[in-house]
């Protein structure tokens, strides 16, 4: 473990480096990210302004919401972006690297290919949505409120690292998934920041069963606010996020070792 | 001038080599048009109309807006990457004028993206949600010279951004934040009827405004002779003034550029 911590320290520390070389720009970057995904929020602002409620959802409800999303694909970014874009990886021969190294091979991607400025412009805008909302919204913090919401961001970041180990591990049989990334994670994520109920049955069905953002925000969102619309669900869909998270992790994993088996390496 | 045509007849035709791509863009687009059609309808609620906006114009507006941006989405790192590779030294070598070829080239994959992105989302997106018809014949028309002069302005504002490479180390940070002001401020993300009047009001001296909104507008009618007037010179004096903008970054830039090798 001691281990693993310091060969993560020491990726952190290059990719930081790297990444704020050009210092300015690293900024500018982090602000871009920072507003191109606040883009959304502040049209949703502005509209309930003129709406008041979106299916009796206020601006602060909605706002705790949207953090949800943010501060798990920050986290998630640091950690998963190697399986992100894990087609290069195959197709530039880089994997073969990684095969080499006296680690484990899930270990060395987790490790390295974080995303940092990414990372800091969704985080950042998650935490603030969660400050300027967490009051407002009337969420009692103790110590089990606390626990399960930190519990919530780990089972929201590990369905999204599921989500991405599953088509990395397709990736060896057919070796471009960047197009299913499209269709199954990034159309997906368009849907899910926003409350479930708002969508017909089948989009609902799909991010419930198939790509389950709903268990990356909406449902531990209704744990702490307790929306009426939650009726049309069954109730323990609030309790079971990080349950969600380490299963899905686990089934992806398996699949992934199951399919590490059929690489073969595309030269370069 | 017919040379420049060629540009963009060769960047429509070459847009067409990659035909998995279009589905997915049209999946893309579509599933967009769902996510902004589905916030509208929760917050309509059932209800008709609110301030005498009915809901089938709110889905025409998103639906006009979708296609405007589908002809705009381009590369916005041309210029950059040009600059960083050197490679602008032989396209200031060639006899035409450099600024011009990539509007043509730019507008002809605008076209392609209107033909086989915009076009067939629309089709599809007109089977489940309630679009409005044009309100007529001339008011098409006058909608399709306002998204052109719509598209020109887009594109200047791009060029000015893109410029800023003579001096920048990467201009994607900027590109990325001049989209998200266009996109709020011009109405493509939230209908401008629904935006506060006090920023309306603002937004009335940028160019942002005429940009989706006065398309919307012709499209649907309503408008008075006065108002499409003044709508269309307003179009044309921000055209004229980006372009000046324009000229002036593109000649200090160039003046500026040095080119490593080759």
């Amino acid at each position: 473990m001691k281990d693993i911590l310091s060969l993560f320290f020491a990726y952190a520390r290059s990719g930081l480096k790297s990444r704020f070389q050009y210092k300015v720009d690293a900024i500018v970057v982090i602000f871009a990210v920072f507003l191109r995904e606040a883009g959304g929020v502040i049209a949703m602002y502005l509209a309930l302004q003129k709406f008041g409620t979106i299916n009796d959802w206020s601006i602060d409800e909605l706002l705790f919401l949207f953090s949800l999303i943010f501060i798990t694909y920050g986290i998630f970014i640091v950690f998963f972006m190697a399986l992100r874009d894990f087609p290069d990886w195959i197709k530039h021969g880089d994997f073969d690297r990684v095969l080499l190294r006296p680690r484990g091979v899930l270990t060395q991607l987790v490790l390295c290919g974080a995303d940092w400025l990414a990372a800091f412009g969704h985080g950042t805008l998650g935490i603030l949505l969660l400050i300027i909302s967490a009051n407002r919204v009337g969420v009692e913090w103790n110590v089990k409120t606390v626990l399960y919401y930190l519990m919530c961001v780990i089972g929201g970041v590990l369905i999204q690292g599921a989500v991405f180990l599953a088509f990395s591990a397709i990736t060896f049989y057919v070796l471009e998934t960047n197009s299913l990334k499209e269709i199954f994670y990034w159309n997906m994520r368009k849907f899910a920041i926003y409350p479930l109920s708002i969508y017909n049955k089948f989009i609902q069905a799909i991010l419930i069963f198939v790509v389950p953002f709903a268990f990356v925000n909406y449902f531990p969102a209704q744990f702490f606010l307790q929306k009426p619309d939650m009726a049309s669900y069954p109730t323990w869909f609030m309790y079971i996020t990080p349950i969600v998270g380490i299963v899905l992790y686990a089934l992806a994993y398996a699949f992934w070792r199951f399919s590490l088996r059929f690489y073969k390496s595309t030269g370069n | 001038m017919n040379r420049y045509l060629q540009f963009a007849v060769i960047r429509f035709k070459s847009k067409t080599a990659y035909r998995f791509d279009y589905f997915l863009g049209i999946l893309n687009s579509l599933l967009s048009f769902v996510v902004y059609y589905s916030i509208y309808k929760a917050l309509y609620g059932g209800a008709q109309s609110i301030d005498g906006i009915s809901f089938s114009m709110v889905t025409t507006s998103f639906l006009i807006s979708l296609g405007l941006s589908s002809a705009f989405n381009k590369n916005e790192m041309f210029l950059q990457d040009k600059i960083k590779q050197g490679t602008i030294a032989n396209e200031l070598l060639k006899p035409v004028n450099f600024k011009l070829r990539m509007l043509f080239e730019d507008a002809g994959e605008g076209a392609f993206n209107v033909v086989f992105n915009f076009l067939p989302t629309a089709l599809i997106a007109a089977l489940f949600a309630n679009i409005c018809a044009p309100s007529g014949a001339i008011n098409m028309l006058l909608c399709i010279a306002s998204v052109i002069l719509g598209y020109i302005v887009l594109w200047q504002i791009s060029f000015i951004v893109q410029c800023w490479s003579f001096w920048l180390f990467s201009v994607w940070g900027l590109v990325t934040i001049k989209n998200v002001v266009i996109n709020i401020l011009a109405g493509s993300y939230i209908p401008m009827w629904f935006m506060p009047e006090k920023i309306r009001s603002i937004l009335r001296f940028t160019p942002f405004e005429s940009i989706y909104f006065m398309p919307v507008q012709l499209y649907l009618g309503g408008l008075s002779q006065w108002e499409i007037l003044l709508g269309f010179l307003r179009q044309l004096a921000w055209i004229a003034g980006l372009y000046v903008i324009g000229e002036l970054c593109w000649r200090s830039g160039i003046k500026r550029l040095v080119i490593q090798g080759g």
